[in-house]
């Protein structure tokens, strides 16, 4: 019993260490390789880790909305949305790049800033609020577009997120840069000590003088920016204008945050761990697509795997506390 | 109305039509269009005019669905003498507000209602009590549960995954490896075009390496096969339904600095661009496309306008769709159109640009 209990600890102890998310991506890794050797290959390596970008700044956006006790589901209407527009400014033309980037940034910053003021003044649960504001978007997008879009991308857009700098994806470098100037302000400036403080216990932190409605509403500004930078981003990488472009990240970008191990209930988690699930995730797609599982069992695999980490996080929660 | 449609009648029309040349098409794709009666013929009952005709569209949001509806409005507006009013109504993807949308159409006392159905099971209850009550009920594009409708319009989608796996494997000599493309997870279309596609692979050294769900969406579709080219250093060709995934497809390959190959879709323009843009430095470039013609929506008003009158259509009027390839793609090609045009169109570029911004 002990050395079971042994064994038990010092796992735990790993997992602590680097993080389980790490763990699984590795673990996914090495046995997706064995089964499927094309795994192993560079090449998809950066394949993986190009795609995963996209995933990854939407979910970083995320991160911090899930920290604060909140959820974001109108990510995806923002990603459709900036897929449009900006392929309608382009027209093709490099001239109207600023002009078409300007835009998505103000439409998201409109969009997260709708976000705060309904959850955070008006008091609308974030659930209802973000999915609202996501039909609102998508329903926009229809409008807009009469169910038809239009334009393009101009090709040299097509270098930020389809190009690579030293052999390396710049999308991925990209999600990267961003993912650490998140995590570094999550975990270094007082914005995000009060993000972690209003998103585990909101009376409390308002009792110590945090300004909770604040810090929740900039992480839906947040959230919506960085969806609408992986909306660019996936953007440039296809090219073309879709109405349906943005309706996967509904799901994926809370699976990815919640396999990186940040809690639904706010307060515990971490951007840097996010990067990890974003690439989790892909790195199943891509498995399931290698080795011929069908989108189907795709589908079982990744809610079976967002219920399983939310029970083994708080299997390790509890070990470490007792 | 009488109506003979037997199994027998419908597998020899499905023969005839899989042995119909592929042959180009000319200016006006409808005048053009080879359709098959199948199942007998069916008269309508003349009803007085002007007459209210009801569109039940099972959701609007991609462009062939934008095209479809502009087609059936301007013919519509062609026939503005016999057509006092063309009500449309919009189900959203969802099942249960199409059926409350047609029992809507059945409360107004339209005189025909044609339909796109989000579920060929789910309103056929409902076209029923429509067509008992006098209607003359036209699904089009998918087709509906039974027989309790009136007439129906539509490619078949077996036939057009046959003509798509005959053209490939000539395109590959009878041997290769190819992967597939499909649309959404689960569709029946893709199924269909995947079983006539294999019934063509029958006998021929074409080897299927994998065959995935590619939502119809170029953003997926070279995700998907970015995975694919990792996994398989040999793909001789791609089999796709719908090609805004060829499309996706093929920009995976060159963004891997593999060879484009042949491959197979539908008539969406994203290609015929790719292939004007890369053909002189992609020697094995090809493809054979058939499109799924948005003009299905004029055949079906036309049906139920001769039906009005008093005259006859087929119980199924099942379209057989123009081949495009590189032979004939010019003829097709909107270079200063957005890729999401289809265009085996009959509307004219002005209709178009206006469609699309």
């Amino acid at each position: 019993m002990q050395s079971r209990h042994g064994f038990g600890n010092s796992l735990i102890g790993l997992i602590n260490r680097i993080g389980a998310v790490w763990v699984a991506v590795i673990g996914l890794y090495v046995v997706s390789g064995a089964i499927s050797p094309a795994m192993f290959q560079i090449g998809q390596v950066l394949n993986i880790l190009q795609v995963a970008a996209f995933l990854g700044v939407i979910a970083c956006g995320q991160t911090l909305v899930l920290l604060a006790g909140g959820i974001d589901l109108s990510q995806a209407g923002v990603v459709t949305l900036v897929n449009i527009v900006a392929a309608e400014i382009m027209g093709g033309h490099a001239a109207n790049i600023p002009a078409a980037v300007a835009a998505c940034v103000l439409l998201a910053l409109a969009v997260g800033v709708g976000n705060a003021i309904t959850v955070t003044r008006l008091g609308v649960t974030p659930l209802i609020a973000t999915l609202g504001m996501n039909a609102i978007l998508y329903g926009g997008a229809l409008v807009y577009t009469g169910g038809a879009p239009h334009g393009g991308i101009a090709a040299a857009f097509a270098g930020i997120g389809a190009g690579s700098v030293f052999g390396l994806p710049s999308a991925t470098l990209i999600w990267l840069a961003l993912s650490a100037a998140v995590a570094w302000i999550t975990r270094a400036t007082a914005f995000g000590r009060a993000l972690y403080a209003a998103g585990a216990n909101p009376v409390a932190a308002h009792l110590v003088g945090v300004p909770v409605a604040r810090t929740i509403g900039i992480a839906y500004v947040g959230a919506s920016l960085l969806a609408g930078a992986g909306g660019l981003l996936i953007t440039s990488y296809i090219g073309a204008p879709s109405l349906g472009i943005g309706e996967q990240f509904t799901l994926t970008s809370v699976a990815a945050v919640v396999i990186g191990g940040t809690a639904l209930s706010g307060g515990i988690g971490s951007v840097v761990a996010t990067v990890g699930g974003a690439i989790f995730v892909t790195e199943l797609a891509s498995f399931t697509t290698i080795a011929r599982i069908s989108t189907g069992m795709q589908y079982v695999a990744q809610g079976a795997l967002i219920a399983l980490s939310v029970l083994a996080y708080r299997a390790v929660a509890r070990a470490r506390a007792a | 109305m009488t109506v003979k449609a037997t199994r027998r009648t419908m597998l020899a029309g499905a023969a005839a039509l899989a042995l119909a040349p592929l042959a180009a098409r000319a200016a006006d794709p409808i005048a053009n269009a080879k359709i098959t009666p199948l199942g007998g013929m069916v008269t309508g009952k003349q009803k007085k005019g002007p007459w209210r005709i009801g569109f039940s569209n099972g959701f609007s949001g991609n462009s062939w669905r934008a095209m479809c509806l502009a087609a059936l409005k301007q013919e519509a507006a062609a026939h503005k003498a016999q057509i006092a009013d063309l009500i449309i109504v919009d189900g959203q993807g969802d099942i249960t507000k199409q059926v409350n949308d047609i029992e809507g159409l059945i409360n107004q006392q339209v005189d025909a209602i044609l339909c796109i159905p989000n579920s060929g099971s789910a309103v056929a209850n409902v076209l029923r009590d429509a067509t008992k009550e006098g209607i003359v009920t036209v699904p089009f594009n998918l087709p509906v549960d039974g027989e309790a409708w009136t007439t129906y319009a539509g490619t078949d989608p077996t036939n057009k995954g046959m003509a798509l796996g005959q053209w490939l494997a000539k395109a590959l000599g009878g041997k290769g490896k190819i992967v597939g493309l499909g649309g959404l997870p689960g569709n029946s279309y893709t199924a269909a075009c995947w079983a006539g596609t294999k019934e063509a692979f029958k006998g021929t050294d074409i080897e299927v390496l994998a065959m995935k769900d590619a939502f119809w969406e170029e953003d997926r579709a070279k995700v998907v096969m970015a995975d694919l080219i990792a996994a398989y250093p040999q793909i001789d060709g791609i089999w796709c339904d719908g090609a805004q995934d060829a499309t996706g497809a093929c920009k995976a390959l060159l963004a891997a600095n593999r060879p484009l190959v042949p491959v197979t879709g539908d008539d969406y323009n994203g290609l015929l661009k790719l292939y004007a843009a890369d053909k002189a430095s992609q020697p094995k470039f090809d493809f054979g496309l058939m499109s799924e013609p948005t003009w299905e929506s004029v055949i079906a008003l036309r049906a139920a306008l001769t039906l009005l009158g008093g005259g006859s259509v087929a119980k199924r009027q099942i379209i057989q769709p123009g081949f495009i390839t590189p032979a004939n793609y010019r003829q097709y090609i909107k270079a200063d159109m957005p890729d999401g045009v289809f265009v085996d169109t009959n509307l004219d570029d002005a209709t178009l640009k206006r469609i699309f911004g």
